[in-house]
């Protein structure tokens, strides 16, 4: 936060060889402003030729870099020269009657570690583990590009957190964004909350198209004015400039966790959200950053006894005085805030009891919850654990409503997948808009789709490879065992490094975003 | 993961030849056990268990970040290594109640009869047998007991023997199960190998390590000496490291500085694959190189899982053998 441009977060990725962009600011501590020309995106000058000759677009001015089998397949591009591929040739079919159309691929420096739509849907963010954030922004609707509309450019990039070094533990604090939650709008600028392990930032995003000139003390270009020469005052008068996207630190909420953050929730108040780490969940007010009320403490007197964590928390999208929160050993606790300080003592309790015929030396490591969010309505609730989703009824506590099962594939490979810790991989799902369909993320890039009105599900894959332009893709299949089918994928031959993790879907439409690995991909629904 | 040969692992399963390895199983099931039509492959899943409980030890042990280690991570498999110790543990307090007679002419028979107590794992149809035939076919103790397909995970219906598994039967315990297990690995390996890994074992935390190594010969038919060391060792190892409190707020220092020699566990192929004898030629410079090399997407070939089961295979005995 006090670290000055050159020396902050930024300095050591260009030590690390990764792209730097340009405009101005410094790290953390001061605003982050990209110029147009860098950010790119807006319709205010003419669209540049294409590329590669674009002019103060080079790939290696961001740290965005474009694809290059996209480069080769784009037709007609805006001005933004940040990567993005052509839309139209790219289908993939989802439903009959629907078409999911890539309208934007990206690859990252980082490795993406979290993906949130705003609530209105027009902004997405995204984290790294390099500790930056990038928005995105939608396009508008423009009469003479109009399929322009719904593609997404690159809207503000600034790093939130930086590295830091625990000099109580020797240990590394790593400034890997783990969530992105974004706050209610409410005026013209937009907030978002980020936090790495240890530390949740406030982040204030805002637009400025106005400079003002004929300031009395100083000249245009800054430099002061001797008061003596002044013969004759003037009103500094607004004139409009290049649209500039500046990002500043609002609050840093620090030093109230000892474990690692692993959910951030944005209370329906508005006015206050929940952070939640291994063993405790803080209560904190957005206009206090030096305390924090902690709600749920699980740590035991005795750490020996330890046996369970919290994995995720959120907050009810209605009813402010309710969260939930999920457990490494399958359980999800909902508690009242109205009960008592302290939310030891839970209202509900919500446990599906264990098959015992599918029991396994992994079953309490693959029934731990990754992953806890709650349906738009307020009324379902829905859990990823390793191997399938689960939707929950919040009035019913002994098991769950739906339960659909992922990649239970793998059931078989789960001795493997301890050996390279894959069991351990922290899927999230997500709902639509309608909590009509939820959406999760497997192995190989595939990710899935759970269509809960009429029970069908598809698996599709996020990679570049294997789209042909103009071509509809077919849903995977990947093949358990036995004869493999054409075009099917079998089980020995998934990839594990390749995961979905973190997955976004639009708060209204059906755009979705899906993070694989250093690739971001956003798929829309064309309706035919 | 700091070992070479999870490394490997990390970005591919280590795909086989699913069907190959069904006919080596057979041809191991047919040239070792009388009748394939036994119980519930009682010493495939002690195999496996001991193979977890070898995994979890070097999660916890060989993890050395420069972050701290994910906290869920860390009790998750600790969960893992408690629930085994006390399954241990449970079958340990069985054994005063058995006759010290000679374990029968058939150790493998016997074997399957028993099945942990405590876990009330259903037993599988088929006695696949994972670990009867080890150095032919291709043992990797992780995917190997994955295509053991009705051991693993997924368990059909209870057999009608499952009832009757928890109460104590009146046939030998777990024991006779270790041992029997010895027998199956001895019989496959040389002997001399065995008594080599079993002197190779540098740590006891009871002192008794030159016991097991010893009575190893003579050991074979009664394995039941052996077992007591085994059994208190693990439970011993892991006390020792939970009173270090490494669940504590402390770092793994804890742990690090312990009264414990880890190089038991550090699952190095380089250090065991040149600690065994020369009688596991096969395991040649090459085959070491292979499994150094870091993995290509390239399919597994046959002699890379070949050489690893090796690896893990004497890592298992030392174990097994008691330190």
């Amino acid at each position: 936060m006090t670290s000055s441009s050159g020396t902050t977060g930024i300095g050591r990725h260009f030590e690390k060889g990764k792209k730097k962009y340009g405009g101005g600011g410094g790290g953390g501590g001061r605003a982050e402003v990209l110029g147009r020309q860098q950010r790119g995106g807006r319709l205010v000058r003419p669209p540049p030729p294409r590329r590669p000759a674009a002019p103060g677009c080079a790939p290696a001015d961001r740290p965005w870099q474009e694809p290059e089998a996209a480069a080769a397949l784009r037709a007609a591009t805006t001005c933004s020269g940040v990567s993005r591929r052509s839309r139209g040739p790219w289908t993939r079919t989802w439903r009959k009657n629907h078409k999911l159309v890539n309208c934007f691929c990206c690859l990252t420096a980082d490795v993406i570690s979290t993906v949130e739509f705003s609530h209105s849907g027009d902004l997405l963010a995204t984290g790294d583990k390099g500790g930056r954030v990038v928005i995105f922004q939608r396009e508008q609707e423009n009469k003479s590009r109009p399929h322009s509309r719904g593609e997404y450019n690159v809207y503000s990039t600034f790093q939130s957190h930086e590295p830091e070094f625990d000099y109580l533990k020797s240990l590394e604090i790593e400034e890997k964004i783990n969530k992105i939650r974004w706050l209610p709008q409410q005026g013209a600028a937009r907030f978002l909350l980020s936090t790495n392990d240890k530390t949740i930032k406030l982040w204030k995003i805002s637009e400025r198209d106005k400079r003002a000139e004929g300031y009395n003390l100083k000249d245009e270009d800054g430099r002061l004015r001797d008061p003596l020469r002044i013969t004759a005052l003037r009103v500094p008068i607004l004139k409009p400039m290049d649209l500039m996207v500046e990002a500043s630190p609002r609050r840093v909420f620090a030093n109230a966790h000892t474990y690692h953050i692993n959910s951030i929730s944005v209370n329906s108040d508005h006015e206050t959200y929940l952070s939640a780490d291994d063993l405790r969940i803080n209560l904190w007010h957005l206009e206090i950053t030096d305390r924090s009320f902690n709600i749920v403490d699980i740590k035991p007197a005795n750490m020996e006894e330890l046996t369970e964590v919290i994995t995720a928390a959120e907050f009810h999208p209605h009813q402010c005085n309710v969260l939930v929160y999920s457990s490494s050993k399958g359980t999800i606790r909902l508690c009242d805030m109205r009960s008592s300080a302290l939310c030891d003592r839970h209202s509900k309790f919500f446990e599906e009891p264990e098959d015992p015929s599918s029991r396994s030396f992994f079953s309490e490591i693959i029934s731990s919850v990754s992953d806890v969010k709650f349906s738009h309505s307020g009324r379902y609730m829905m859990t990823r654990d390793y191997l399938s989703v689960k939707v929950w009824d919040l009035n019913m506590e002994s098991r769950p409503v739906e339960t659909h099962q992922v990649h239970e594939y793998l059931r078989s490979k789960l001795c493997s997948l301890y050996e390279n810790d894959c069991i351990f991989d922290k899927f999230e799902c997500c709902w639509n808009g309608s909590d009509s369909a939820i959406m999760t993320g497997s192995y190989n890039n595939f990710f899935r789709m759970f269509d809960r009105t009429t029970w069908r599900d598809v698996t599709l894959e996020a990679s570049r490879e294997n789209s042909k332009p103009r071509a509809s893709l077919k849903p995977r299949r990947v093949c358990a065992g036995g004869k493999r089918k054409k075009d099917e994928v079998s089980v020995d031959s998934l990839d594990f490094s390749k995961k979905i993790l973190h997955t976004a879907w639009h708060p209204v439409e059906n755009i979705i975003a899906v993070a694989a690995t250093n690739n971001l991909y956003i798929f829309q629904d064309k309706a035919n | 993961m700091t070992c070479k040969k999870c490394k490997t692992a990390n970005g591919y399963m280590l795909g086989k030849g699913g069907k190959r390895k069904f006919d080596e199983h057979e041809d191991g099931l047919e040239g070792k056990i009388v009748s394939p039509s036994d119980g519930p492959s009682k010493v495939s899943y002690t195999l496996q268990r001991q193979t977890i409980f070898n995994i979890s030890l070097m999660k916890l042990y060989n993890h050395r970040p420069l972050t701290e280690p994910s906290l869920q991570k860390t009790v998750l498999i600790n969960n893992m290594l408690r629930r085994i110790q006390e399954e241990l543990k449970q079958e340990g307090s069985l054994r005063p109640a058995f006759p010290a007679s000679s374990p029968p002419a058939d150790p493998l028979g016997s074997s399957y009869r028993e099945a942990p107590p405590a876990f009330s794992h259903p037993a599988p149809a088929p006695c696949e047998l994972g670990g009867a035939a080890p150095l032919e076919a291709c043992l990797t103790p992780a995917s190997l007991l994955e295509d053991d397909q009705d051991t693993f995970c997924t368990s059909p219906a209870a057999q009608p023997a499952a009832p009757a598994r928890l109460a104590p039967p009146a046939l030998p315990p777990e024991k006779d199960s270790f041992s029997s297990a010895l027998d199956e690995i001895e019989e496959l390996c040389p002997t001399s190998t065995s008594m080599e890994a079993a002197e190779a074992t540098t740590d006891d935390p009871k002192g008794d390590s030159g016991g097991p190594g010893a009575q190893r010969p003579e050991g074979l038919q009664d394995g039941r000496p052996d077992d007591p060391k085994l059994m208190d060792s693990l439970p011993g190892n892991f006390e020792i490291t939970t009173s270090t409190g490494f669940l504590t707020d402390l770092t793994l220092d804890d742990i690090l500085f312990a009264d414990i020699d880890t190089s038991m566990y550090d699952f190095d192929p380089c250090t065991s694959a040149s600690g065994t004898s020369s009688k596991m030629s096969p395991v040649s410079a090459d085959d070491l190189l292979k499994t150094l090399a870091p993995y290509s997407s390239q399919p597994v070939a046959p002699s890379q899982p070949f050489k690893m089961d090796l690896t893990e295979l004497d890592h298992i005995m030392e174990v097994l053998v008691g330190s």
